[in-house]
Formats: structure tokens, C-alpha cells, sequence
């Protein structure tokens, strides 16, 4: 019976602080004010406060994680919606992707070796741009520790959603389709949440490059690894 | 009234991503199931098999709210704490930094190859026009 209590006010909780952040991000409006990074600001905080051990606010929290499968799905619907200019400009998506994806793959294990961190993070730390489920599995693979690997495509993807405007600034990226390309790549769902906000084809190419950069990754991970690490 | 259809149609996506995990359970795939499942809807929408009516406000639901649906794993953030104190930060500033290669490397990538083409296009049109004159 408590146990369905405490389930019960941690969904709404999460509920209400996704609220709250959207709510904060509509007044603001600026690329650190992205609703993920407020509602887990706001929900750490609270468990934090009252001791609730991460496990306990699962029981309520997996209601929410369990549509995370069908939320991926329905990016579907952008796709359909702008399925004519994807079409024309599949060249682009991919070229651009299976660049930044072979570039982020090299760079996360290089800059983690020449650190002089274990293999075992660093194996962890690789697959950060794809989606977590995706991760996980890759890191899981190669000898890395699972829910490590899901922190790092946490940094990946609330970093590459607070910075993204910056960045496109820095490397003079102005078209939608490079923006959403970039946001895809590095910052999977999260950037692509982000790239919504800027326009739906933005939105749209960012699930793309988000799609086809989990399949890429999938196939050229053993390779980096065994290259690079 | 709405909110039922909305429930009912997201219970339909569900169903969708379930198939695409059986998939890739049955196919030993390394592409997650929902992926799997994005791409089957894709398909049957394209080929009007499913038409857009039919599951369109939960569609919309979840693709508006879909930072909502990350929350649960990102708060997961909190049992690591320890591993990111002294040289544990140095993890943070090489994801950031490798994130930032990735998102300029291929969005200036994208973008150049669709500047290119659209310089092509516009070279092709005014040569057109030219010949039209001529």
C-alpha cells in the first residue's frame, strides 16, 4: 500500500517538475534552461533532500522510462511529415553523420586514453552520442560498465542541447539541416528534443542523423575499439 | 474525450515498439528495438497502410512531450556522483568537448553538401535562362 504511494508521488512528481522546467524554459527561453537538465535539477535535489535512493523513485519513475520505447517510435511522425525534403537531401544526412559519428568515436577514446583513464571507462565513455538503450548494449559488449555508459550519453546529450547554439555559431553552421544534423549526432534524443524547438525540419533531420547514426555506430564500434583503445 | 484517444493511440505505439523488440530479440539485432519499431511506422505510414488520422494525437503527444520521457534515466545521474569528483571531472570536459566535435563536424559536413547542390541547382537555372534569352 506505501509502496503505491511513494510510486504513486514519484510519477507525479517527475510529472510536475517536467512541468515546472517546461514552464521556466517557455518564460526564458535560453539553451540552459532546456527542460531535461531543470526537471533532473529539481528531482536530484528532491531525493537528495528527503535520502530516496534512486531504486525507490524507480518504482514510480519506470511508468515513465517504460514509454520511452513508443516516444522513440513516434518520431516516426516528423520523419512522415518531412519525408519529401528528407528524401531530396538524403545525401547530406548521411554523409554529414557517418563523419561526426567516426569523429566523436575517435575523439572520446583518444582524449580518454591519452588521460590516462581505464579501459573500462573508456569503453564506457565511447558510444556516448547514441541513444541509451544503444549505448548500453555497446559498452556492455566491448567490457563496460552499463549504467556508466548511460551518464555519458547524459553529458552528451543535455551538453551538446545547452551549448548546440554556440556551437553552430562557432562553426558557422546557419542551415537547418546542419543544424538538426548536428544536434542528431551528438546529442541523440536529447538534441533532437532541442532541434524541435529551433523548427520541425530541423526536428526532422536530427531524427534522421539520430537514427542512422545508432545503426552506423553499432557497425563501427568493435572497429574503433579495437583501432583506437 | 481526448485524453482516451490519446492513451488508447500511445497504448498502440506501444504495441509497435514491442513488435520491434521482438525483432530484434528473434533477428540478434544490435539496433534497439524502439528504433526498429520508429522505422516499422515509418513504412506503414509512407505506404498508407497506417494512415496519420488514425494515431496522430498521440503521435503528437509524445513528440511534444518528449524531454518527459528521459527524465526517469537522467536523474540516474545521482548514484555517480563520486565517480566524477578530483580527476573524474576530466570525463565530463572530454564528452563535452568530443560532443562539440561531433555536432560541428557534421552539422558544417551536412550543411556544406546542401550549400554545394544549391549553388549547382541555381548555376543550372541561370544557364537556363541565359540559353532562354539567348
Amino acid at each position: 500500500m506505501t509502496e503505491g504511494v511513494i510510486a504513486l508521488g514519484m510519477f507525479t512528481a517527475t510529472v510536475i517538475a517536467y512541468l515546472i522546467a517546461v514552464s521556466i524554459h517557455r518564460r526564458f527561453g535560453k539553451p540552459f534552461t532546456v527542460p531535461v537538465l531543470i526537471a533532473t535539477i529539481i528531482m536530484v535535489a528532491g531525493l537528495l533532500i528527503f535520502h530516496i535512493p534512486y531504486d525507490t523513485y524507480m518504482e514510480g519513475g519506470k511508468w515513465i522510462d517504460r514509454l520511452l520505447g513508443p516516444a522513440v517510435v513516434a518520431l516516426a511522425y516528423p520523419l512522415y511529415q518531412h519525408r519529401n525534403l528528407l528524401k531530396e537531401l538524403m545525401v547530406p544526412i548521411l554523409v554529414g553523420t557517418s563523419v561526426g559519428a567516426a569523429i566523436g568515436l575517435a575523439s572520446g577514446i583518444l582524449l580518454a586514453k591519452w588521460a590516462g583513464f581505464d579501459t573500462v571507462i573508456i569503453h564506457s565513455l565511447a558510444p556516448k552520442s547514441v541513444t541509451t538503450p544503444v549505448a548500453m548494449v555497446l559498452a556492455d559488449s566491448q567490457g563496460g560498465i552499463k549504467p556508466l555508459a548511460a551518464v555519458f550519453v547524459m553529458i552528451a546529450g543535455i551538453g551538446g542541447a545547452i551549448f548546440s547554439t554556440w556551437i553552430n555559431k562557432i562553426f558557422h553552421v546557419h542551415h537547418y539541416i546542419g543544424w538538426g544534423v548536428g544536434a542528431g549526432t551528438a546529442s541523440h534524443a536529447i538534441g533532437t528534443a532541442r532541434a524541435m524547438e529551433v523548427s520541425g525540419k530541423a526536428g526532422s533531420a536530427s531524427t534522421v542523423a539520430m537514427s542512422y547514426s545508432t545503426v552506423f555506430v553499432s557497425i563501427i564500434f568493435p572497429l574503433f575499439i579495437w583501432l583506437f583503445a | 474525450m481526448n485524453v482516451v484517444r490519446i492513451a488508447v493511440q500511445i497504448l498502440l505505439l506501444y504495441g509497435l515498439y514491442l513488435v520491434g523488440d521482438f525483432i530484434q530479440r528473434t533477428l540478434h539485432l544490435f539496433i534497439p528495438g524502439s528504433v526498429i519499431g520508429m522505422v516499422l511506422l515509418f513504412i506503414l505510414l509512407v505506404f498508407g497502410v497506417v494512415k496519420v488520422r488514425w494515431l496522430e494525437a498521440g503521435l503528437q503527444f509524445m513528440v511534444r512531450h518528449l524531454a518527459l520521457f528521459f527524465i526517469p534515466a537522467t536523474i540516474g545521474i545521482m548514484n555517480y556522483f563520486d565517480l566524477f569528483k578530483g580527476k573524474g571531472m576530466l570525463l565530463i570536459a572530454i564528452v563535452l568537448f568530443s560532443t562539440v566535435l561531433v555536432m560541428g563536424s557534421s552539422g558544417l559536413t551536412s550543411q556544406w553538401l546542401v550549400n554545394r547542390r544549391e549553388k549547382h541547382a541555381s548555376k543550372r537555372n541561370n544557364a537556363v535562362q541565359r540559353e532562354e534569352k539567348a
